[in-house]
């Protein structure tokens, strides 16, 4: 598999607690879906992990970017493991990273957090209700379970 | 749907995904209040990613319709999208243009959410609004499908569930047709060895206690089965 130099895209992001992101954080890439809460459960899944669980180690990418080809961005998925999440079966996020030549470490699907909790109401393409919510840090506390194995495995390595 | 309905003239948007940034929340943002609220019957939504991936459904809309992008930064992806794979769109928004300075310290995420970001989405929401009446006004007459549900991005449209028999009951999932569907595509046959892949990939649409997994593995082996005929 091809490995580029790069470590984040031009537009990495700062933390919210002001912190960047250290030189080479595992890349998280969430569905870019806005007619569903699927969508919008796994973007704010992605924030939670990037922004409040493990800002130092993880930062997010444009699907748009990548599927466009923007060479940093194609750079900067080859150049680690990467996780997926996706807000249908059409997969578009992982799909994109593995044609992308990017590894994915961990695919991830929002239907499979939803269907733990049989007739929950999430929300709209628009809004989270506190079940959306408490799915969406389901969902990102999986990611960062991940992105602490991946840390792990890169620093014994 | 009625076929006088289906006359009606329907503008594409498409925004930037952009999930780096605050402005591509900004643009989504806007997007779903236009879809929602402001101008709900004239407007369906184009997935980007689908779009620049190929999806035909997505492309043949912007062939037919009058689009409206909306970027979050100068790298335009939604704008790029149609006039790569179909011609020119209609009206190329960015919302740095329309909103100057004031998407800095807005938030990419509905958590950290204020007046100010709700500001700056209502500015973008209007001027997507106002370029939907001047394209109407306009006159365009966009041709449209017989299936209204053909116009609209995959992402919109609910997801159709299918039915199988478990413990004599009836129990509706969301997406099996796809699933089964999916699965012949790639081949895989109805036998006993392939039963748990099939479970499996059930459960991402549908809650599976441990200890039903026996009754729906038989009842979707069942249901596949007769899917491919067999």
């Amino acid at each position: 598999m091809p490995k580029g130099n790069a470590t984040v895209s031009e537009q990495g992001t700062t933390a919210v607690d002001g912190r960047r992101p250290d030189s080479n954080p595992v890349l998280v890439i969430p569905c870019s879906g806005i007619g569903k809460v699927h969508g919008l459960m796994s973007r704010e899944a992605a924030y939670l992990v990037t922004d409040e669980i493990a800002p130092q180690k993880a930062d997010v990418v444009c699907l748009a970017l990548l599927v466009k080809g923007d060479e940093k961005t194609v750079a900067a998925v080859q150049a680690g493991p990467c996780i997926t999440i996706d807000g249908c079966g059409k997969a578009c996020a992982q799909k994109n990273v593995e044609f992308a030549g990017g590894e994915v470490a961990q695919a991830l699907q929002t239907g499979r957090f939803l269907a733990k909790h049989r007739g929950a109401q999430p929300g709209t393409g628009s809004e989270l209700t506190d079940e959306g919510w408490g799915i969406a840090r389901e969902i990102a506390q999986a990611v960062a379970d991940e992105v602490d194995r991946l840390r792990i495995g890169e620093e014994v390595s | 749907m009625s076929a006088e309905m289906n006359k009606t003239p329907k503008v594409g948007i498409i925004s930037c995904s952009g999930e780096e940034i605050p402005e591509g929340s900004i643009s989504r943002n806007a997007v779903r209040r236009v879809l929602e609220s402001l101008r709900p019957h004239d407007t369906v939504t184009l997935c980007l990613p689908l779009f620049l991936a190929g999806n035909e459904g997505e492309r043949n809309f912007a062939r037919t319709h009058p689009v409206i992008t909306i970027d979050g930064c100068d790298k335009q992806c939604a704008r790029s999208g149609p006039e790569t794979h179909g011609g020119p769109v209609a009206r190329a928004l960015v919302v740095t243009d329309i909103v100057g300075g004031e998407a800095v310290g807005c938030s990419r995420s509905l958590r950290g959410r204020t007046e100010a970001d709700d500001e700056v989405v209502a500015s973008v929401a209007d001027r997507i609004a106002a370029e939907v009446d001047a394209l109407l006004t306009e006159g365009v007459q966009p041709e449209m499908t017989e299936d209204p549900d053909a116009d609209v991005c995959a992402c919109m449209k609910p997801v159709e569930a299918g039915s199988i028999c478990v413990r004599g009951g009836r129990v509706d999932i969301p997406a099996l047709p796809l699933v089964f569907a999916k699965l012949a595509s790639e081949g895989m046959r109805a036998g006993d060895s392939q039963a748990s892949a099939l479970l499996e990939t059930v459960k991402m649409f549908h809650y599976i206690s441990t200890e039903e997994e026996a009754d729906y593995r038989a009842a979707l082996l069942s249901a596949y089965r007769a899917y491919l005929g067999g």
